[in-house]
Parts: C-alpha cells; structure tokens; sequence
C-alpha cells in the first residue's frame, strides 16, 4: 500500500506555483487526501483524482506573486510607456520613419512570402478526394535511370475497373486539339476525353447544368471560361456547339453543364469534357485495347487510401502484358500510383503527366524566405543601432524613472513594450504595404491571383509571431543595455554612450555585410535576367514565321501560294518544328539505348531556320533521298563520346541510320529546359504539319499579315494558329524581364533600408557630438578635418565590411544562380564590384550630408545645446 | 443545500474599516468547523468534518483559499502541528480561532437570530392585511 506514490508532475507544478511558506502544509494535505482516496478508489482514479486536486489548487491567495502578471495588471503603467512612445515618435519623425519604414517595408515583403507560400501549398488541394484519388503512372529504365511517366497504356483502366475490388471509381483522360464553332465564333481548342467519373474524382463543382449528363456522348461540359468566351454571360444549357475533330469529321455537341470558376490554385483543369466513348466516332482507328499504346491519363479512387500499396503489388500482371505487347524498347519496369494530394509537387519529375508542375514555385517561397528573413534582420540592425545612440538622449528619463523606483526590469519592459509599440505600426504599415504594392504588383506582373485575404486565421499566428520576434529581436539588447546604467551616474551626466560601444560598431559592420551580401546577390540576378534576354537560341529567331498545317494538301496549297512572294526567301515543311512540337525516339546501339528528340523534315528545313551545320552535311533535297541519314545536334556527339560523329551507325526500330550532318547545339525550348539530345531526319511529305518560312529583314510583320490572309482566303473554316518564331516560347522573354524587375526593387529595397541605417546611424552620431565639432571649430578645424572625423570610423567600418560581405555574397549568389538557372551567365566580378561601389557611395553621400550640416552651423549654437 | 447570504454585517462600522473584513459565507463555514474541531483543526480534517456536515464533496484547494484569506483578514491564526506517517512526513498546520472572530461570528449569529425572530411577524402581519 505505502508503495503506490502520488503522480510526479502536479507536485512539480505545485511547488512551482505555490508560496513557498504554504507548501509543506499544502503537500501534506494533499498526500493524506490521496492515501484516505486509495482506500476508497482505485490507486488509478486517486491519481486522477489528485491530478485534478492539485489543479484546482491554483487560485490567487495560494500561488506566488510572478512579477511580470504583477506587472501585466498595471495598465496606468503601460499607458505611460505608450504615451511615452509616442512622443519619441514624434520629437525624432527622421528616426522613428527610419524605424518604422524599414521594418515595414521588412514585414511587407515578409507578408508577401507568407501569401505565396499559402498559394503554392493550397495547390490542389481544394479537392475533396485529394487523398484518395491517384493517378496510375509507371517507370521506364531510359540509359540506365528510371524515368517515370504520368501515361499509361489504353486498357488498363477497364481492367484496373474489374479487377480490383477496393477501386471505386476509375477515368481515363484524353486530350486531342479540335475546332469548335458556334455561329460565328471558331476556334482551335483543347477537348478532353474522359469518363464521367472525371467529375466525382475531381472537385470542379458546376455552375450550370449535372455533372452526371457526361454519361450522355452526345453532352459536352465548358469551364467557365470557355461559357464566357462564347456565350458571354448567358447561360448557354441546352445550345448546341459544333466539335470538328478533324477535316472531315465533326459532331454537334449539346451543352449540359458549365463548371465553376476554377480555384486559383490549381494544376488539373479543363476546357472542354466530352464522353470517352466519343473516341470511338471520332478517331475510328483508336484501339481501347491495343497495349501498344497510351491514354494521356488513368486515375483511379480508392474507397481507402491505404489499400495503395496492396494495389502497386497486384499491378505486376499487368507489367507482364504490357511488355509482351510493346517494342523492347518501350519495355516498363513497374507501375506506380501518385496522389491527387502531391502530384503538383512531383509532377517536376514525372513525364507526359496531365499536372502541371509547381516546383518553381516552391523553389520561390525559398527565395522569398531568404529576402524576407534578410531584410528583417537588416531593419532590426538598424533599429538596434538607432535605439542605442537614441537612448543617450533619454538617459534623463531613465534615471528619473529610476530613482523614482523603477527595477531594472520594469525599464526592460518599458523598452520592448516601446518596442512593441513601434513594431506594431511597421507591422500595420507592413501589411498595407503588402496589400496595396507588394501582392497586386506581383499579381499584375505574373498575371495570376493569390486570393490573399485577412481572415486567414493562420495569418494572424503569422503576424503575431512576426510581431513578438521582431519586437523582441531587435529591442532585447538595447533594453537590457540601456537599462544596466546606475542612477547616479546617469544622473551625474558621468555615463557616456553610444558612440563608445563596441556593439554598435559590431551590428552596424554585421548590417553593412549583409547590405552588402544582399546587393550583390540582387545585381548578379538582375545581370542574369539581361544575359538570358540576349543569350542565342543557336538560330536566328527573327524573320522567321511558321504556321501549322492541316495535311499534306494544305501544306501544298499554302506553299504555292506564299512561294511566289518575293519576300518569302524559302519555305519548308515538316512534321515537326522547333520550339512547338518534336518526337522521342530511342536509338539502338549494339551496346546502348539512348532516348533523343527527333525532328522530321523536309531537306530545305535547316537553311529556313537557319540553324548552323558544324560539320558534314544537311539532306539532299530531291524526291526519296536520305531516307537512312540523320543529322545530329553537338550534344548527342558530346554524349556518345564520338571523336568522329560522320557515318556512325544505329538502329531507329529495325532501320539502319547513319549520322551525316552535326547541327551546332539550339535551344529549342526555353532556357529554362536543358538542351536534350537531337536528331534530324527527312519527313515524308504526306506527314509534313507545319509550314515554316524566312522572310526578308524587315518585312516580318507585313508577311505574317499575308501569310493570315492567304490562310482565311484557303482554308476559311479553320482558324488561323501560326505566328512569328520569336514568340515560340510564350511568355519566357517577359518572364525573364519581370524576373530582372522583382531582383531591382528587392535590391533597392535593401538599399534603401541599409542606407537609412547608415543615415541614422551618422545623425545621431553627429548630433550627440555637437559641441566636440563646435570647438574643434572655433579652434580652426576646416571641412577636410570636420569630414575625416565624421567618416573615419565608418570608412574603416565599412571597408571591413566589404571585405567580408563581397566575397561571401559572391559566393552566396553564385551557388543560388548555378541551381535556379539551368543556363545562367559566366559569373564575374561585376556584382560584387557594384555592391562596394554603392554602399560606399552611400556612405559617402549620408555622411557628406551631415559634414555640411556640422560645417554650416554656427559653433556658438553647437556650444550652447546640452 | 443553500445558506443565507449575509449582506448585513457591512453596517457595522467596526467591520467596515476595511473592505477585506467580510466574511464570505463558506468562510463563515469553515471559520465555524476550526472553531468546533479545536486542537483538531487542520486543513484535512476541517474538510473532513464539513463534508460530513454538508454531504458534498470540498476540494483542498476551496478549503486552503477560504482558510489563508481569513488568515491575511485576522480571523484565524495558525501554527504548525506534529508530522505523521500518512503525510509523508509533513507536519500540519494547525488554526485556532482568533478572539476577534468569535466577536464576529457571535454577532452574526445575532443578526440571523433577530432576523428569524422577525419572520412570523411578518407573515402574521401579511395575513391580516
């Protein structure tokens, strides 16, 4: 009995919480009451019931006096201290403007990365299955590394259907370009073939209309965009749009349902969603059971989610029949299953998946955290540094409060609730800021929408958190050292400070690198964005309009027409083009696979581009001529390790090639995607689907309206979709522009923020050192003496400083560009050589300005002020 | 079980010098159990003994509250008693009553006294009207 013992932790809280005259009365009541309790109840139940005992034991008269509660309840105090604040706010608005401004242009940006970051991690997951749906992908060995692929072949979503019990639900997703019409309105768009289950799996709620009608083939879903598009606002259920799936077959769709705006953050959407049987109508030839080959996407919806892995195990028949039926090449080496829930963070990997990726919008929240974090502990220097010098001004008051009775505790508090005070109108400023500039900038500048709102409550944790750490950073020391002076020193005028502080210099150097870090990094980045915006494509993009083609025919008739024209150069066709389409094909070598891209095209091709042969030849061009020859980027040579690339052999499926011409390496998507392994062979022309041509200089714009012209005169049912080659890559050259703009402001932010530290910093300096400049004065000190005495230290300071900052920043930078750019600018000295140069050219200019002052000022005034 | 609150004694100006001199009315309970137990009176057997008269359960912490505050208002002074085994070597606390709150509870039972006295001839008088 003696050997059952009260529970440890509500003594420990009890002698925590309680006077310590009342314990050993209070504990001796408490262990007789649990003894008297163990005769009763189970010695569980008296444990609890001490437990709880001990709780209820907490009350005023019994528990210590904590001095901070002590202090809590004196809010009179605290109204003081705010007043007080206040005031300090207005006497100095050049200090506290410095204070506030930087940290909230600290906060604003720091609230800017807190919005992104909430976008990008709500990605998909509004959802409601996100953790049950999964999309069916599998692994390929591709050169000795898996790759996995985001297809899967054609019957196996009706087998995944049957064979397994705990699937519920399964869809398969096709998608196929088609003209739609409706009255006067046709475009070239994007249909997507799937089973109405696509609707129950994924949470794209309806406007208008039942998600269940896809059951129908003959009912089409629009996204909100495309009711808008057509219709306008009009609610278009029941119309009837013409779908042309190619020239000669089209089928009138009935409307049955409009979707809901899409949320923002999203990676799976959708324009057009037709019945997946309609593949049967519209593409005779497609084989639902063919393993050969692929369906863009199979999903399937478990009715648990944790049947996952018992379900990859079963995936093994299937592996089976799939590499009997494919060329050897094509051969998979497992299934693999990714959810709904994560896709959009693995999507980077996975090839041919109908996710977009988002990691580069995880690798901005890094960034973003990076400046945001950086700038916050640049404000907080300054503000330490400026509260240090400051105080001297308010020694007076501290000794007062202090002789009065004030601890130095209570002077503590006072500082970080000050502190508090000024952190929290940088935080108000900091987040109007954010609201106002920061996110709709970054919103216009990118053209998307964060749906950044206050009521998030997350957000107020956030801020809150922002708030405690920045007060506390940035005035736990200048309060702990302020307050540390005795009385009668103070009051004595014998305590001197500020100037004298080692700390002071140590935090102004550690403020001056990291400006100097910060700049640099933002200049080699703004450097960069310039480099890529000149860097070569390896051909010359500028006079060179394309147009993709219907068939051969089209082809034809297109190519007499514009041939003629005189300012046409040359004209050619291909199956595929560069920086809009191309094919993956795997080349046999008797030891080696090796996956490339592969071009079709026509002989003329190379010289219409004007993509550059290095050695060897192009194709002749007369009827049936190089059919075995392949033209090869340097890339594919480097990788294969050819000394001599002429007449290397390998198999494409059972036909013999061999290398005649190697191309100088082009970038054929942006420079955001690594160049690939390439090769060139001749198109037959029955297969030729796009047009290209070079014009003459100059003339690009006039030929491009002759090119749409001739286009509606020939074929005026389809919509035109050619344009100039320069804008292949969408939106990459205003990306890159808008990536160069973001690195300015953040470097002129840091700028700003370092320079009015360093401004600060040098006033109050000046100002504290008044009558020492009046006298050095009145003994005949002139501007050079005045200006050496004001710079000296901070010269030194700063030089030190640099000598830090430049090369750590240099580095920084280089390792943040070599991963964020896959092609990136030699990195030189450039940046770091700017950095130095304006920090010290902000030195120079706060500091001048203050020499003027002290030179300006009559001495008889310097003298005269306290 | 309810009590009478008592609201009257603060017309007393003797015990209105400070405000902390009201007795609450589980105090009045308690200093009233201290009194009766004598030497006994320490804190688990005061809660002990006003549980039986009671019939509910009192927490320690109720008890110590109400014991410490009329200890800080001078109805109860305290000194410490022997240790036993069954409180793990700790000693008790032993409170007496001070002189001071004998006065006072006298009077108030005075006070309740002459109240009660008052009630049928309220009740009669309520009749004859």
């Amino acid at each position: 009995m003696n050997d059952i013992k009260p529970p440890k932790w509500p003594l420990n809280m009890l002698r925590f919480f309680v006077k310590e005259k009342y314990l050993e009365e209070i504990e001796g009541d408490m262990e007789e009451v649990f003894r008297e309790n163990l005769e009763e109840f189970s010695p569980g139940k008296a444990r609890r019931m001490y437990a709880w005992e001990m709780l209820r034991l907490l009350r005023p008269v019994l528990i210590k006096n904590f001095e901070v509660i002590e202090n809590l309840n004196h809010s009179a105090m605290f109204r003081n201290y705010f007043k007080v604040s206040l005031r300090g706010l207005m006497k100095n608005p050049m200090n506290s403007f410095i204070n506030v401004f930087g940290l909230a242009a600290a906060i604003g940006i720091c609230v800017f990365a807190y919005a992104f970051a909430r976008w990008t991690y709500s990605t998909d997951q509004f959802h409601q299955h996100r953790n049950s749906v999964f999309l069916v992908t599998f692994s390929a060995d591709r050169d000795g590394a898996a790759q996995q692929y985001g297809q899967t072949p054609r019957p196996l979503g009706e087998m995944l259907r049957n064979d397994f019990t705990n699937i519920e639900k399964v869809c398969r997703v096709e998608d196929r370009s088609v003209i739609i019409k409706y009255d006067d309105k046709v475009f070239h768009e994007r249909v997507r073939y799937t089973d109405p289950e696509f609707l129950e799996m994924f949470t794209f709620p309806l406007k208008w209309g039942t998600p269940t009608s896809l059951e129908d083939v003959n009912s089409i879903i629009l996204s909100e965009n495309m009711s808008v598009k057509y219709f306008g606002d009009e609610n278009p259920l029941g119309k009837n749009i013409l779908v042309k799936f190619d020239q000669n077959n089209s089928k009138a769709f009935k409307i049955t349902g409009v979707a809901q705006e899409f949320p923002k953050a999203r990676t799976i959407q959708f324009d057009f969603l037709i019945n997946f049987e309609n593949l049967r109508t519209s593409e005779p030839g497609y084989d639902f059971h063919d393993w050969d080959k692929f369906v863009n996407a199979t999903l399937v919806q478990l009715k648990d989610p944790s049947d996952i892995s018992a379900l990859e195990k079963g995936m093994d028949k299937y592996r089976k029949l799939q590499n009997q039926a494919v060329h050897e090449d094509w051969a998979i080496s497992s299934f693999a299953f990714e959810p709904l829930a994560t896709l959009h963070k693995r999507s980077e990997y996975i090839r041919d998946d109908i996710s977009r990726s988002s990691a580069d919008n995880y690798s901005s929240i890094v960034y973003l955290t990076f400046v945001g974090g950086f700038l916050l502990v640049l404000a907080c220097f300054n503000y330490i540094n400026i509260a240090i010098v400051s105080a001297a001004k308010r020694l007076k008051e501290i000794g007062v409060r202090k002789s009065i009775g004030a601890t130095r505790k209570v002077v503590i508090v006072q500082f970080l609730s000050e502190n508090m005070v000024i952190t929290s109108f940088a935080l108000i400023m900091g987040v109007l800021l954010a609201m106002t500039i920061f996110i709709p900038g970054f919103e216009r500048l990118f053209n998307f929408n964060m749906d950044f709102r206050l009521n998030h409550p997350s957000l107020w944790v956030y801020l809150t958190a922002i708030l405690v750490f920045t007060s506390i950073a940035s005035g736990m020391y200048p309060s702990v050292y302020i307050s540390k002076f005795q009385v009668v020193g103070i009051l004595k005028g014998s305590v001197k400070f500020g100037k004298k502080n080692p700390l002071t210099k140590i935090f102004l150097g550690f403020q001056l690198v990291l400006a100097c870090v910060f700049i640099i990094t933002a200049v080699m980045f703004t450097q960069n964005s310039i480099y890529m915006l000149n860097r070569s494509w390896g051909y010359d993009p500028e006079e060179i309009l394309y147009t993709p083609v219907a068939d051969q025919a089209a082809y034809e008739q297109l190519h007499a027409a514009m041939a003629q024209i005189p300012d046409v150069l040359s004209v050619s066709g291909s199956q595929d083009h560069v920086g809009k389409n191309h094919g993956t094909t795997v080349l046999h070598f008797p030891n080696r696979e090796y996956e490339v891209e592969h071009f079709s095209v026509d002989a003329n091709y190379f010289n219409t581009m004007g993509l550059e042969l290095k050695t060897g030849r192009i194709f002749e061009d007369h009827e049936g001529s190089d059919q075995r020859a392949v033209v090869v980027n340097e890339l594919l040579v480097e990788n294969m390790g050819w000394q001599n690339p002429l007449g290397q052999q390998f198999r494409i499926d059972s036909v013999e090639y061999e290398v005649v011409g190697v191309l100088k390496d082009f970038h054929s998507y942006s420079f955001f995607t690594p160049l690939k392994p390439t090769i060139f062979t001749v198109s037959a022309k029955e297969d030729f689907r796009f047009l290209s041509m070079r014009v003459r200089n100059g003339s690009e714009n006039e030929m491009f309206k002759t090119l749409q012209a001739k286009w509606s005169e020939l074929f005026p049912e389809v919509p035109f979709e050619g344009g100039h080659q320069e804008d292949v890559w969408g939106f990459y050259y205003e990306e890159i522009k808008i990536h160069g703009l973001v690195w300015r402001i953040f470097a002129l932010i840091a700028i700003t923020v370092a320079g009015l530290g360093l401004y600060g910093l040098i006033t109050l300096n000046v100002a504290g050192r008044a009558k020492e400049f009046s006298i050095r004065k009145v003994l005949g000190a002139g501007l050079r003496n005045i200006a050496a005495n004001i710079t000296n230290q901070y010269a030194v300071l700063l030089a030190i400083a640099l000598i830090l900052g430049a090369p750590a920043g240099h580095l920084l930078s280089k390792v943040i560009i070599e991963t964020a750019y896959t092609y990136h600018m030699s990195i030189d000295f450039t940046a770091a050589t700017t950095a130095v140069v304006i920090l010290t050219l902000v030195l120079i200019t706060t500091a001048s300005t203050q020499v003027i002052k002290v030179f300006n000022a009559s001495p008889a005034e310097g003298l005269k002020t306290e | 079980m309810r009590i009478i609150r008592n609201y009257i004694y603060c017309n007393y100006d003797e015990y209105c010098i400070m405000k902390k001199t009201k007795l609450g009315e589980f105090e009045e309970l308690v200093l009233l159990t201290v009194a009766a137990l004598q030497e006994e009176a320490y804190g688990v057997e005061i809660k002990r003994e006003l549980e039986k008269r009671l019939k509910e359960k009192l927490s320690v912490g109720s008890i110590q509250s109400a014991l410490k505050r009329m200890e800080e208002k001078g109805f109860l002074t305290s000194e410490f008693g022997e240790a036993t085994q069954k409180r793990g070597g700790k000693r008790k606390r032993i409170y007496t009553a001070t002189p001071y709150a004998h006065r006072v509870l006298a009077e108030m039972k005075e006070i309740r006294a002459q109240l009660w006295n008052s009630i049928p001839k309220l009740a009669h008088e309520l009749k004859t009207i």
